[in-house]
């Protein structure tokens, strides 16, 4: 990678200018959140549209900026795959969870999940599913954050990880969901002109005909034919299977998108956030053809070399092709604020389930007071932060980037996303069940990735691979088991306050009957209580 | 937990026509729509694993493979399936939603004597610690 030195400041100007702005942003947030509703939900006053910019700016990490454009670099077709997975998740978010989330819930997911169970458990349940999955999900995002950093700006691994848990923290605990919020909202703006520029840029190269990327990426492959077809990256049809079920329910469990449904004001913003994203996202994820094929298509065969192994520098030596080191800079400087605005929805959501549900719900019972809640968030967040960034260092390079998302994503879809939906859908779902149903979720997960060929690489690899077990991804076999873990559980023991309080939690989840309100707190201030109230009127949820 | 509305009678309210009438309009779309996307889906994944040979096939002209149109199809049907959704929500079961909400929080009476509501056992009793706008 010869262009290390030469971007070098170019690059370190651009990061500037992205930790400049979020750092007025959450300077600004700092002086308007007083109020726990304030510190994890934004007020409850963020509009649709500006959710669903966040929503984007949440889900799409460095994995999808970088990664699946690098997969189809160096895969062809199977990278496409993860695009389609990933965007046709929000379906299963919309119609089953996005206005249950918003209706019935206050700042984490495990107030809908143990709405109607008892509560200690419930929530230690919940907060192990949110942990785990945050855990694999930041140090992947850490890791990825130093590679690249040291890649583009030339700041070591251990100082750029170092950095990246500094700004994060920083955001959270200065300006909590407020400052989160907007970070992801510009991020997302960021990323997508990017993409736009990028996209447009690629096709005026190639002569302005899409088709034209294929057949130039096929010629310029060694593949050939092959390129344009599925195999390549995903070669067993069972693990193909398995990841699509990993991709397309792992959504609807992960922590730190559910806790988007509470920064507006009713249920009609929740779900005009998810199609708001949903057109984002996938609006990115087709452009990811023009960045992952185009690339191929423009650096050719010679390029290879130059984006490494799974083409994570893809982008950005595409970027550097079309418009040299400046606009290598500024992907950069994107990329970076990516993975900024990722762990800091991924830490606020992380410290909701340490301060809301351990804290104040297990350890407290519900006994402190706001204040104490918030500042024990701000505690949790600055710890699993310096975690994350311990973890990260010493694990360094050696950790898989890729596998740990995609161990995030099973955990999420085999552990969080069955006890929740069972909580809203079946009656007789009780304590046990979501207990026994999470505890499955995450060991049977965890526990299949550790046997995985991905761990134990091949016959070469010391140990060797299991040869009774090949799947690489845990999902087929993991989330039908968090379903057992949540039916066997249940059939255990008999729980009638449960099932007496289905009708309520039924209820209030499809009608908003006695949602939590708005607080009004924006970041422009000013005309928020108003908004506010005003949103609330017109869609009649009642402040009661 | 949100508010504890101790004296609603939830059972009450879910067996209400009203509710009833949202939730049975709402399970027509919400059943059929889910199990079409997963069928859509997991036929979209399967060919991927199971047919690369059908997928890696022309489709129509040299370069366009039958996977590639086929994951676009993908994308077509979130946004459509997604736009359905939001305004069936809009259009049928906010209107019915607000009606239940009506039903349980009453509205003001015509002669200012204050709302009538039904499914009422007692006086409202609340914990909620947020600030509620005001109106």
């Amino acid at each position: 990678m010869t262009f290390i030195a030469s971007v070098n400041g170019t690059a370190l100007a651009v990061f500037a200018g992205v930790v400049g702005v979020t750092m007025i942003i959450t300077y600004v947030a700092s002086k308007r959140i007083s109020t726990a509703t304030d510190f994890w939900a934004a007020g409850r006053a963020l509009t649709g549209p500006q959710n669903g910019l966040a929503i984007a700016g949440d889900y799409m990490s460095a994995a999808s900026f970088l990664g699946i454009a690098g997969l189809i670099f160096v895969f062809g077709f199977d990278g496409f795959l993860y695009c389609v997975g990933f965007l046709v998740a929000f379906l299963a978010v919309l119609f089953l969870l996005a206005e249950q989330m918003r209706n019935a819930g206050k700042y984490t997911f495990a107030d809908v999940l143990a709405y109607r169970l008892k509560q200690p458990p419930a929530r230690a349940a919940a907060a192990l599913g949110t942990l785990s999955v945050v855990a694999f999900y930041l140090i992947a995002q850490m890791v990825g954050a130093g590679v690249l950093i040291e890649a583009l700006v030339g700041i070591s691994f251990p100082w750029a990880v170092i950095l990246t848990g500094a700004f994060m923290v920083t955001y959270i605990v200065v300006g909590g969901m407020l400052a989160t919020s907007w970070v992801q909202i510009i991020k997302a703006v960021l990323m997508l002109t990017c993409g736009i520029v990028l996209t447009v840029w690629v096709l005026s190269r190639i002569g302005w005909n899409p088709v034209d990327l294929f057949r130039d990426a096929r010629s310029n492959s060694s593949d050939g034919e092959a390129y344009l077809q599925p195999g390549l990256f995903l070669s067993t049809p069972l693990d193909t299977v398995s990841l699509g079920l990993g991709l397309v329910l792992g959504t609807a469990g992960l922590p730190h998108i559910l806790m988007r449904f509470f920064t507006v004001p009713t249920a009609k913003a929740a779900r005009k956030s998810v199609i708001w994203a949903m057109f984002l996202i996938g609006a990115f994820y087709l452009m990811t053809t023009a960045l992952g094929f185009g690339g191929r298509a423009i650096l050719g065969q010679a390029g290879e070399k130059a984006v490494g192994e799974t083409g994570n520098l893809a982008v950005p030596t595409l970027a550097q092709e079309l418009g040299g080191d400046l606009l290598l800079a500024i992907v950069a400087g994107v990329a970076f604020a990516t993975i900024l605005a990722v762990v800091a929805g991924l830490v606020i959501s992380a410290s909701g389930a340490v301060a809301h549900d351990v804290w104040s719900n297990i350890v407290r019972r519900n006994r402190d007071s706001e204040g104490e809640e918030i500042w024990v968030a701000k505690i949790a967040a600055f710890a699993i932060g310096a975690i994350a960034i311990g973890i990260a260092i010493l694990g360094g390079a050696t950790l898989n980037v890729s596998f740990m998302v995609g161990l995030a994503f099973a955990v999420a879809a085999s552990a969080n996303f069955p006890a929740l939906l069972l909580s809203l859908t079946w009656r007789r779902f009780n304590t046990t069940g979501a207990v026994v149903g999470v505890l499955f979720g995450v060991i049977s997960s965890v526990a299949l990735v550790v046997i995985s060929p991905t761990v134990w690489p091949g016959p070469d690899s010391e140990g060797g691979a299991l040869s009774w077990y090949s799947l690489a991804n845990p999902g087929i076999i993991s989330i039908p088991l968090g379903f057992i873990g949540c039916f066997l559980g249940t059939m255990l023991v008999r729980e009638r306050s449960a099932e007496a309080k289905f009708d309520e939690l039924k209820v209030r989840s499809e009608t908003g009957l006695g949602a939590y309100p708005a607080t009004g707190t924006t970041l422009t201030g000013g005309t928020g209580r108003r908004r506010a109230a005003a949103a609330a009127t017109a869609t009649m949820v009642p402040p009661v | 937990m949100a508010d504890e509305r101790t004296d609603t009678d939830w059972v009450a309210i879910e067996r209400s026509p009203e509710f009833q009438e949202l939730t049975r309009k709402k399970r027509a779309f919400v059943v059929p729509a889910t199990i079409f996307f997963m069928a859509w889906y997991f036929g979209f994944i399967f060919l991927t694993g199971y047919a690369p040979d059908f997928m890696g096939r022309q489709f129509i002209t040299d370069g366009l493979t039958v996977g590639y149109v086929l994951a676009l199809t993908q994308f077509v049907m979130t946004w459509v399936l997604g736009a359905m959704y939001v305004r069936r929500a809009n259009r049928v079961w906010d209107p019915l939603a607000a009606r239940v909400r009506e039903s349980v929080e009453g509205v003001p009476a015509a002669d200012g004597t204050g709302p009538t509501t039904r499914f009422r056992r007692g006086e409202l009793v609340t914990d909620q610690q947020e600030e509620v706008p005001q109106r």
